[in-house]
Protein backbone atom coordinates (compact mmCIF):
# COMPACT_ATOMS: atom_id res chain seq x y z
CA UNK A 1 0.00 0.00 0.00
CA UNK A 2 1.60 3.15 1.14
CA UNK A 3 5.45 1.58 1.03
CA UNK A 4 6.57 3.43 -1.45
CA UNK A 5 4.26 6.95 -0.59
CA UNK A 6 4.70 7.35 3.13
CA UNK A 7 8.36 8.12 3.59
CA UNK A 8 7.71 7.48 7.90
CA UNK A 9 8.95 4.48 9.23
CA UNK A 10 6.20 3.49 11.28
CA UNK A 11 4.96 -0.17 9.17
CA UNK A 12 1.52 0.40 8.93
CA UNK A 13 0.58 -3.05 9.05
CA UNK A 14 1.83 -3.98 12.86
CA UNK A 15 -1.37 -1.76 14.14
CA UNK A 16 -4.52 -3.20 13.35
CA UNK A 17 -6.78 -1.09 14.88
CA UNK A 18 -6.47 2.11 12.39
CA UNK A 19 -9.54 0.80 10.27
CA UNK A 20 -7.93 2.48 6.80
CA UNK A 21 -4.75 0.73 6.86
CA UNK A 22 -6.95 -2.65 6.92
CA UNK A 23 -6.78 -3.41 3.26
CA UNK A 24 -3.41 -4.15 2.26
CA UNK A 25 -4.15 -1.94 -1.10
CA UNK A 26 -6.65 0.84 -1.35
CA UNK A 27 -7.46 0.17 -4.80
CA UNK A 28 -10.35 3.24 -4.58
CA UNK A 29 -10.86 3.57 -8.39
CA UNK A 30 -14.22 5.54 -8.21
CA UNK A 31 -12.83 9.04 -6.06
CA UNK A 32 -9.65 8.86 -3.65
CA UNK A 33 -6.33 8.65 -5.00
CA UNK A 34 -4.75 4.94 -4.55
CA UNK A 35 -1.90 6.27 -2.23
CA UNK A 36 -2.75 8.74 0.68
CA UNK A 37 0.28 10.88 -0.23
CA UNK A 38 -0.78 13.77 2.66
CA UNK A 39 -3.75 13.35 5.07
CA UNK A 40 -3.76 16.98 5.96
CA UNK A 41 -6.82 18.79 3.79
CA UNK A 42 -5.16 20.89 1.59
CA UNK A 43 -7.69 23.40 1.20
CA UNK A 44 -6.52 24.03 5.13
CA UNK A 45 -3.61 24.45 4.15
CA UNK A 46 -4.05 26.93 1.55
CA UNK A 47 -6.28 28.60 3.87
CA UNK A 48 -3.38 29.36 6.53
CA UNK A 49 -0.98 29.93 3.55
CA UNK A 50 -3.77 32.52 1.73
CA UNK A 51 -3.52 33.99 5.34
CA UNK A 52 -0.16 35.40 4.67
CA UNK A 53 -0.63 39.12 3.27
CA UNK A 54 2.92 39.37 1.45
CA UNK A 55 2.15 36.00 -0.48
CA UNK A 56 0.73 36.50 -3.50
CA UNK A 57 -0.43 32.90 -5.10
CA UNK A 58 0.73 29.57 -4.22
CA UNK A 59 0.90 26.69 -7.05
CA UNK A 60 -0.74 23.22 -5.44
CA UNK A 61 2.69 21.76 -5.41
CA UNK A 62 3.88 24.03 -2.59
CA UNK A 63 0.84 23.41 -0.92
CA UNK A 64 0.73 19.98 -1.05
CA UNK A 65 4.59 19.87 0.32
CA UNK A 66 3.72 22.32 3.08
CA UNK A 67 1.12 19.52 4.19
CA UNK A 68 3.53 16.50 3.84
CA UNK A 69 5.94 18.87 6.20
CA UNK A 70 3.29 19.94 8.83
CA UNK A 71 2.78 16.23 9.08
CA UNK A 72 6.81 15.53 9.68
CA UNK A 73 6.74 18.45 11.72
CA UNK A 74 3.88 16.67 14.03
CA UNK A 75 5.58 13.64 14.11
CA UNK A 76 8.78 15.24 15.23
CA UNK A 77 7.55 17.03 17.79
CA UNK A 78 5.18 14.72 19.71
CA UNK A 79 8.63 12.21 19.19
CA UNK A 80 10.61 14.77 21.26
CA UNK A 81 7.95 15.36 23.34
CA UNK A 82 7.43 11.71 23.99
CA UNK A 83 10.96 11.62 25.23
CA UNK A 84 10.87 13.92 27.94
CA UNK A 85 7.57 12.43 29.14
CA UNK A 86 9.43 8.99 28.79
CA UNK A 87 12.05 10.51 31.86
CA UNK A 88 9.90 11.15 33.62
CA UNK A 89 7.96 7.52 33.37
CA UNK A 90 4.93 9.00 32.35
CA UNK A 91 2.64 6.91 29.63
CA UNK A 92 0.77 10.41 28.89
CA UNK A 93 2.09 13.22 27.24
CA UNK A 94 1.66 16.51 28.40
CA UNK A 95 1.95 19.77 27.73
CA UNK A 96 4.95 20.82 29.90
CA UNK A 97 6.48 17.78 27.69
CA UNK A 98 5.81 20.18 25.04
CA UNK A 99 7.04 23.45 26.26
CA UNK A 100 10.63 21.03 27.37
CA UNK A 101 10.82 19.73 23.98
CA UNK A 102 10.20 23.27 22.32
CA UNK A 103 13.27 24.91 24.50
CA UNK A 104 15.54 21.97 24.02
CA UNK A 105 15.70 21.76 20.76
CA UNK A 106 16.75 25.03 18.43
CA UNK A 107 15.03 23.88 15.74
CA UNK A 108 11.61 24.45 17.57
CA UNK A 109 12.58 28.16 18.40
CA UNK A 110 9.81 29.53 16.56
CA UNK A 111 7.26 28.30 18.63
CA UNK A 112 8.29 30.34 22.07
CA UNK A 113 5.43 32.42 22.65
CA UNK A 114 2.95 31.42 20.31
CA UNK A 115 1.73 28.41 21.65
CA UNK A 116 -0.18 30.73 25.13
CA UNK B 1 -11.18 38.51 20.11
CA UNK B 2 -9.47 39.24 16.80
CA UNK B 3 -8.70 35.83 14.80
CA UNK B 4 -5.43 35.56 14.69
CA UNK B 5 -4.15 33.39 11.99
CA UNK B 6 -3.02 31.02 14.21
CA UNK B 7 -6.84 30.35 14.79
CA UNK B 8 -6.55 28.27 11.66
CA UNK B 9 -6.38 25.00 12.83
CA UNK B 10 -5.82 21.63 11.32
CA UNK B 11 -8.24 19.00 12.20
CA UNK B 12 -8.09 17.60 14.98
CA UNK B 13 -8.68 13.94 14.15
CA UNK B 14 -6.15 14.41 11.64
CA UNK B 15 -3.41 15.79 14.15
CA UNK B 16 -4.52 13.09 16.62
CA UNK B 17 -4.05 10.15 14.48
CA UNK B 18 -0.79 11.37 13.29
CA UNK B 19 0.69 11.70 16.48
CA UNK B 20 -0.12 8.66 17.59
CA UNK B 21 1.28 6.52 14.86
CA UNK B 22 4.23 8.56 15.41
CA UNK B 23 4.36 7.52 19.53
CA UNK B 24 4.59 3.92 20.27
CA UNK B 25 1.24 2.12 21.32
CA UNK B 26 0.50 2.14 24.76
CA UNK B 27 1.04 6.25 24.83
CA UNK B 28 -1.43 9.15 25.50
CA UNK B 29 -1.82 12.42 25.20
CA UNK B 30 -3.71 14.71 26.86
CA UNK B 31 -5.89 17.53 25.18
CA UNK B 32 -3.91 20.39 26.06
CA UNK B 33 -0.85 18.89 24.53
CA UNK B 34 -2.72 18.06 21.42
CA UNK B 35 -4.11 21.04 21.24
CA UNK B 36 -0.82 23.02 21.54
CA UNK B 37 0.66 20.60 18.68
CA UNK B 38 -2.08 21.27 16.63
CA UNK B 39 -1.40 25.44 16.79
CA UNK B 40 2.30 24.64 16.55
CA UNK B 41 1.55 22.80 13.05
CA UNK B 42 -0.09 25.72 12.16
CA UNK B 43 2.49 28.32 13.02
CA UNK B 44 4.82 25.86 11.61
CA UNK B 45 2.50 26.46 8.49
CA UNK B 46 2.53 29.73 8.69
CA UNK B 47 6.27 30.41 9.21
CA UNK B 48 7.48 28.23 6.41
CA UNK B 49 5.11 30.12 3.86
CA UNK B 50 6.61 33.22 5.06
CA UNK B 51 9.92 31.66 4.35
CA UNK B 52 9.28 30.32 1.15
CA UNK B 53 8.04 33.79 0.10
CA UNK B 54 11.30 34.88 0.03
CA UNK B 55 12.53 33.03 -1.57
CA UNK B 56 9.64 33.15 -4.34
CA UNK B 57 10.28 36.89 -4.01
CA UNK B 58 14.26 36.94 -4.08
CA UNK B 59 13.65 35.07 -7.81
CA UNK B 60 10.80 38.04 -8.68
CA UNK B 61 8.42 35.15 -8.70
CA UNK B 62 5.16 35.73 -7.49
CA UNK B 63 3.95 32.17 -6.97
CA UNK B 64 5.45 30.29 -4.63
CA UNK B 65 6.49 26.61 -6.17
CA UNK B 66 7.97 23.49 -4.43
CA UNK B 67 12.00 24.16 -4.09
CA UNK B 68 10.82 27.75 -2.66
CA UNK B 69 9.43 25.37 0.02
CA UNK B 70 12.36 22.72 -0.02
CA UNK B 71 14.36 26.00 0.45
CA UNK B 72 12.17 27.10 3.34
CA UNK B 73 12.93 24.11 5.32
CA UNK B 74 16.84 24.66 4.52
CA UNK B 75 16.43 28.01 6.20
CA UNK B 76 14.36 26.69 8.75
CA UNK B 77 16.82 24.43 9.74
CA UNK B 78 14.63 21.15 8.85
CA UNK B 79 16.96 19.42 6.26
CA UNK B 80 15.73 16.20 7.37
CA UNK B 81 12.44 17.15 6.51
CA UNK B 82 14.12 17.41 2.83
CA UNK B 83 14.72 13.97 1.25
CA UNK B 84 11.25 12.51 2.71
CA UNK B 85 9.47 15.64 0.89
CA UNK B 86 11.73 15.37 -2.18
CA UNK B 87 10.15 11.50 -2.62
CA UNK B 88 6.46 12.79 -1.51
CA UNK B 89 6.64 15.42 -4.58
CA UNK B 90 7.98 12.86 -6.72
CA UNK B 91 5.08 10.74 -5.80
CA UNK B 92 2.61 13.65 -6.11
CA UNK B 93 3.49 14.40 -9.97
CA UNK B 94 3.30 11.20 -11.05
CA UNK B 95 -0.52 11.07 -9.74
CA UNK B 96 -1.23 14.46 -11.35
CA UNK B 97 0.66 13.32 -14.45
CA UNK B 98 -1.62 10.34 -14.25
CA UNK B 99 -4.83 11.89 -13.53
CA UNK B 100 -3.88 15.29 -16.25
CA UNK B 101 -3.39 12.37 -19.07
CA UNK B 102 -6.50 10.11 -17.86
CA UNK B 103 -8.26 13.07 -18.65
CA UNK B 104 -6.73 14.32 -21.65
CA UNK B 105 -7.49 10.75 -23.15
CA UNK B 106 -10.67 10.87 -22.34
CA UNK B 107 -11.25 14.43 -23.74
CA UNK B 108 -9.16 13.34 -27.12
CA UNK B 109 -10.88 10.16 -27.45
CA UNK B 110 -14.45 12.15 -27.12
CA UNK B 111 -12.80 14.49 -29.92
CA UNK B 112 -11.80 11.35 -32.31
CA UNK B 113 -15.31 10.39 -31.86
CA UNK B 114 -16.83 13.29 -33.16
CA UNK B 115 -14.47 13.71 -36.06
CA UNK B 116 -15.30 10.40 -37.28
CA UNK B 117 -18.50 10.92 -36.97
CA UNK B 118 -18.24 13.78 -39.55
CA UNK B 119 -15.98 12.02 -41.70
CA UNK B 120 -18.26 9.09 -42.46
CA UNK B 121 -20.47 11.43 -43.99
CA UNK B 122 -17.67 12.88 -46.43
CA UNK B 123 -15.18 10.73 -49.09
CA UNK B 124 -12.92 7.82 -48.60
CA UNK B 125 -9.89 9.39 -49.27
CA UNK B 126 -9.99 12.29 -47.01
CA UNK B 127 -10.68 9.31 -44.14
CA UNK B 128 -7.47 7.93 -45.32
CA UNK B 129 -4.99 10.86 -44.86
CA UNK B 130 -7.19 11.24 -41.54
CA UNK B 131 -5.94 7.93 -40.64
CA UNK B 132 -2.89 8.88 -40.85
CA UNK B 133 -2.88 11.74 -39.11
CA UNK B 134 -4.40 10.28 -36.44
CA UNK B 135 -1.10 7.56 -36.25
CA UNK B 136 1.09 10.70 -36.11
CA UNK B 137 -0.77 12.20 -33.24
CA UNK B 138 -0.60 8.98 -31.38
CA UNK B 139 3.42 8.90 -32.11
CA UNK B 140 3.68 12.12 -30.62
CA UNK B 141 1.54 11.43 -27.32
CA UNK B 142 3.81 8.59 -26.60
CA UNK B 143 6.51 11.15 -26.80
CA UNK B 144 5.72 13.06 -24.42
CA UNK B 145 4.61 9.93 -22.06
CA UNK B 146 7.96 9.11 -21.94
CA UNK B 147 9.30 12.76 -21.09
Amino acid sequence: MAAVAAGSGTPREEEGSSGEAAAPQPQASTSAPGPRLSRLPLARVKALVKADPDVTLAGQEAIFILARAAELFVETIAKDAYCCAQQGKRKTLQRRDLDNAIEAVDEFAFLEGTLD
Amino acid sequence: MAERPEDLNLPNAVITRIIKEALPDGVNISKEARSAISRAASVFVLYATSCANNFAMKGKRKTLNASDVLSAMEEMEFQRFITPLKEALEAYRREQKGKKEASEQKKKDKDKKTDSEEQDKSRDEDNDEDEERLEEEEQNEDEEVDN
